[in-house]
């Protein structure tokens, strides 16, 4: 059985069809990224799999579990539980700390531990800015403090929109390492993107077009390895 | 997986706990270190806050305070013998039974008739310290008369004899056997005591007051060769109308040869103005309060709506509803609480500065009156931030997250 | 492009706008409300105070020195009296739109049938005359006493028979055995008449022991036609200052422009002078108990309501305040793009000057309305009678609205002044 699975979703505004009938699969474990010019359909395709929005028609498979029909409480719920969101403009709370943002994520889920958020800050090299603020942080730092909390829940899946949308090319290097560091633990990734060599490292890439799957590539030389690159 | 495992064995109590800390943590952080905006919100509470209790105290003492002014008009009650005259310690009787913070002034009066160059003249004596209490709007030009031989006459009496502050008098008494005796006699057998005066004042009062001489109680014994004894006693007492009725029941009452009763003159119209003024100032407040609190309501509003964007990634993390209200309660809560403490010391202390200046005489503090405007401003404050909060909850989170 | 910026601003943001010109609108409504109590309040107390009865007695020069002291014997025997006919000239002075009430007393013995002597005094209780300004006036003592209790009826002058009514007070009652409704036979030293008692009285005061009808009935009764003992005068004044108290003393040892500002201010002592002015023969005096304690009543009151306006504007401003700096600050994004794309910082400070005035403006006027009908509710419900807007409170409310919005918006600003566009495009 599939982790997640889209049975002809489809999302429309007003006559706006962002979505038209879109399936998909994505299996446990594996690195997807979703790639489309703008307007496609991805940002409605990311909000609709990250539960932060509803289908207008179609299923939705999260587990086995239909989500499409569900509340917008449940909905919530299910966020906490099993994804982990990442965003282009990071969203950190701008008076609390890198280790506190971390530490807000645990207390929606279950409780605030400062060691295990310490740890998860550490496995993205961030362990000496823990107690900085992010207006303090570069951006790349910001984003890196966004994957520990995305990742501190352990969620089944990490949806990333736009990861590196916001970072140069050094601080992009960083994120798709650890992106890569988390796929060998085996977590589900979900990278919406329209950077090329974001998506190119992937193991199945799928291109949107006016809210259809136009086609999808298969990455046949991914190794999953990590290359050494030192997280400062 | 390994973190429900690791729930299953923690104990629920110490997980209350650690949420507790970061509940905790979270609401500091956000006071403390959005240093700027919170000023203004508290700064806004306490505006609130100390209108509140600045004008609820000068409400709730204005009648007390007002009261007093209003014994301005001098004597509200009188007492008059029920025979022919009260002796000394029937007024003091009267005296004990009335409370000595509401008593402004008693003054018994014992009215005798003199002869001036052989006219006869109402010449009054009383404790003049005491008429001064119960009659302060009498217009006195010169001194009080302060030691024995000091005279205060009415204007018209002055006006007759011509005489000025400083000027010398005589005054004649016929005791009263003799009078009555002596009725269509010769003049000589009248010329009984004399005592002579300097005049050390003249009485202003647009009254009967200003045809009357006025000497004190030692003067008139000389003069009288009788002891003191009163033929009315007048009591200022700064209480409403319903008190003194209650008092001078109980003076007519509880001593006795002598009966109470109210100047109405005095009583019903300090009643009908004193309404007016407190329904005024009441009236005042509730204006000045209810658009103060819109006033501190808009500006909690905008200060909470500008946190939308936080909201809505508190929510994208899988924050209920529930959680993001109650934290933003909470620092509503924390500042309401903060601002209605700062305000209610403000209000007391611009209250104790209204009371300074107007009425000359410091506020009562009333404690109540601070947890009231604490928890006012708390529950104003949670209020308003309710509004806002509600409607970002409300709001999808992905659409708050996608707008820069 | 300035006007573009500027309109788009309000269409764009038009919640938050509608939101700062809501508070100003409470805030200039609650300054505007406050300063036009503030004003009208001392008139309001005045008339208020008018419950305690006249505070000016006039009396004929010659009584003036002898009233009262002889209070044996025939009162006739001064001689001395006003004339009825003057009467109507108390509304004709200077300030006889001050003047609100005034009754005159013409006292005579009566004998009753049961032996006894009593005072009967001639006054107006509601009598109604209409003054030469098209105004018409009813005065008398059924305002001035205002603190009688009445078992029974007023006396009504307009009613048929007036002249066969009495009212008597209620000691004199007791004694005769007589109440509402009854019929009194008096004996005075003129004529004799049959009189219908229509209220027994309690004024708490020596008015008990005496028998109340109207004037014409007195003069018939003791055949004193045209005469009047006494007037007393309610008047609305101005609280007394060293000025009056040196004029009351001697209006003659004022300057010429002393004397014409003490003349032309409503000063119970100018007013006194004024009615012995028109009245011949007449000594004009104060009511001490009633014109100083007004005064002071009045000053208290006024002092009151000054510090509770200061209060609720000072109020008033910080929200204010408070609003438009919260409010400008929420824009630091957008500021920190301009700067970026190259706006100085004058026009940047031009461009959020003029949105908040434009939105002060709008909110100021609705807010003076509001206030005007705050006040008037005030007035209303305390007074029963609208409350007098000055002319005055246009500029004071317009120039405290103006500076208290330009006052809000300097933090505000300094801080856009000091962002860096880096900062804010970074999104910190």
């Amino acid at each position: 059985m599939s982790l997640l699975e889209l049975k002809n979703v489809s999302k429309v505004y007003g006559n706006l069809h962002a979505l038209d009938h879109v399936s998909l699969k994505v299996e446990k474990g594996e690195w997807l990224a979703i790639m489309g010019p703008s307007g496609s359909g991805k940002s409605t395709m990311m909000n609709i799999i990250g539960a932060l929005d509803k289908a207008t028609e179609g299923e939705i498979l999260l587990d086995g579990e239909d989500i499409s029909r569900k509340n917008a409480r449940a909905l919530t719920d299910i966020r906490r539980d099993k994804i982990g969101l990442i965003f282009q403009q990071f969203h950190l709370v701008s008076y609390l700390t890198a280790v506190e943002n971390v530490m807000l994520a645990q207390y929606y889920h279950s409780l605030p531990d400062e060691k295990e958020a310490l740890e998860a800050l550490e496995r993205v090299g961030l362990a000496d800015r823990a107690k900085h603020y992010p207006s303090q942080l570069s951006g790349g730092e910001q984003q890196r403090v966004c994957v520990a909390r995305a990742l501190i829940n352990y969620p089944e899946i990490i949806l990333a929109d736009e990861p590196t949308g916001n970072l140069d090319e050094a601080n992009e290097e960083i994120v798709v390492e650890l992106f890569r560091k988390l796929h060998l633990e085996g977590t589900t990734l979900i990278v919406v993107t329209h950077n090329p060599e974001v998506a190119e490292v992937a193991q199945r890439t799928i291109v949107l077009r006016n809210g259809r799957v136009d086609h999808e590539m298969i990455n046949e030389n991914f190794t999953g390895k990590i290359k050494h690159i030192t997280l400062q | 997986m390994e973190k429900t495992v690791n729930l299953q064995i923690q104990d629920t109590k110490d997980i209350d706990m650690k949420k507790r800390k970061m509940y905790i943590r979270m609401i500091t952080a956000s006071l403390l270190r959005r240093r700027s905006r919170m000023i203004i919100a508290l700064l806004a509470i306490s505006i609130g806050a100390m209108i509140l209790s600045g004008l609820v105290t000068i409400y709730i003492d204005v009648p007390r305070q007002m009261g007093a002014q209003f014994r301005s008009y001098g004597a509200n009650m009188i007492v008059t013998p029920d025979s022919d005259r009260m002796m000394p310690d029937q007024v003091e009787a009267v005296r004990g039974l009335v409370p000595d913070d509401k008593l402004v002034g008693i003054a018994a009066y014992r009215y005798e008739t003199v002869r001036v160059n052989d006219r006869p003249v109402m010449a009054a004596s009383a404790d003049l310290e005491q008429v001064q209490k119960t009659s302060p709007f009498w217009l006195v030009d010169g001194e009080w008369p302060a030691a024995d031989g000091e005279i205060m006459i009415g204007k018209n009496v002055a006006r007759m004899y011509n005489l000025k502050p400083g000027k010398r008098m005589t005054c004649t008494y016929a005791p009263e056997s003799e009078t009555e005796a002596g009725d269509g006699e010769t003049e000589e057998v009248v010329l009984d005591n004399w005592v002579d005066f300097t005049v050390t004042a003249i009485l202003d009062t647009g009254g009967k007051e200003e045809d009357y001489v006025y000497m004190r109680t030692s003067d008139m014994e000389k003069l009288t060769g009788e002891a003191t004894a009163y033929d009315v006693c007048e009591l200022s007492v700064s209480s409403g109308s319903d008190e003194l009725k209650a008092l001078s029941g109980k003076i007519s009452e509880q001593v006795p040869g002598v009966s109470a009763r109210l100047v109405k003159r005095v009583t019903e119209s300090e009643d009908t103005v004193l309404s007016k003024l407190q329904s005024l100032v009441l009236l005042v407040t509730v204006v000045v309060l209810a658009l103060t609190m819109i006033c501190v309501a808009t500006t909690m509003t905008a200060v909470v709506a500008e946190r939308r964007k936080e909201i809505g990634l508190r929510k994208a993390l899988g924050a209920s509803n529930q959680s993001i209200i109650a934290e933003f309660m909470g620092e509503g809560i924390v500042l309401g609480a903060c601002g209605g403490l700062l305000g209610a010391i403000l209000g007391f202390l611009f209250a104790q500065a209204v009371s300074r200046n107007v009425f000359h005489s410091s506020i009562t503090l009333m404690p109540w009156l601070v947890p009231v405007t604490i928890l006012a401003s708390v529950l104003v404050t949670g209020a308003a931030c309710m509004i806002p909060i509600r409607s970002a909850t409300q709001v999808d989170p992905a659409l708050v997250l996608k707008g820069e | 492009m300035f006007v573009r910026m500027i309109a788009k601003a309000f269409l764009r943001q038009w919640k938050k706008m509608l939101m700062i010109a809501f508070t100003i609108a409470l805030g200039s409504s609650l300054a505007t409300a406050m300063l036009s109590v503030m004003m009208d309040v001392e008139d309001k107390m005045n008339q208020e105070l008018k419950a305690y009865g006249a505070n000016i007695t006039v009396v004929p020069k010659s009584t003036s020195v002898i009233s009262d002291l002889y209070d044996v014997g025939d009162e006739n025997i001064s001689g001395n009296y006003l004339k009825e006919d003057e009467l109507g000239k108390i509304k004709t002075i200077f300030w006889a739109f001050n003047i609100v009430d005034y009754t005159p007393f013409i006292s005579t013995q009566v004998s009753l049938d049961s032996g006894n002597t009593a005072t009967l005094t001639g006054t107006w209780f509601n009598h109604h005359m209409d003054l030469p300004t098209g105004e018409a006036l009813d005065a008398g003592i059924a305002s001035l006493r205002s603190w009688w209790t009445v078992d029974g009826e007023w006396l009504d002058e307009q009613s048929d028979g007036s002249s066969e009514c009495a009212m008597v007070g209620s000691s004199l009652a007791k004694k005769e055995g007589l109440s509402a409704g009854d019929m009194i036979h008096v004996t005075g030293s003129k004529e004799e008449k049959n009189l219908k008692v229509v209220g027994v009285f309690d004024s708490g005061g020596e008015e008990d022991d005496l028998i109340y009808v109207t004037v014409d009935t007195a003069q018939a009764l003791g055949g004193l036609e045209g005469k009047i003992d006494s007037i007393e005068v309610s008047a609305l004044t101005t609280p007394d200052n060293e000025l009056a108290q040196k004029a009351a003393r001697d209006p003659s040892s004022l300057s010429v422009s002393q004397y014409e500002t003490w003349y032309c201010t409503a000063y119970v002592s100018s007013i006194c002078y004024q009615i012995e002015e028109v009245v011949t023969d007449s000594v004009a005096s104060a009511v001490r108990q009633v014109a100083d304690s007004e005064g002071q009543i009045l000053n208290k009151t006024e002092l009151l309501m000054i510090l509770i306006t200061i209060l609720s504007m000072v109020g008033a401003a910080l929200g204010i305040c408070n609003l438009v700096t919260a409010s400008v600050m929420e824009r630091s994004q957008e500021i920190g793009l301009m700067k970026a794309i190259g706006a100085h910082n004058p026009a940047i400070t031009g461009l959020v000057l003029t949105e908040v005035l434009c939105t002060a403006l709008i909110g100021g006027v609705i807010g003076f309305y509001a206030g005007i009908g705050f006040a008037q509710i005030i007035g209303h419900s305390v007074f029963s009678a609208s409350i007098q807007i000055r002319p005055m409170v246009v500029p004071v409310v317009a120039v405290l609205v103006g500076l208290v919005t330009l006052i809000g918006s300097i933090p505000a600003i300094r801080m856009l002044l000091n962002l860096r566009p880096t900062e804010v495009l970074h999104g910190r």
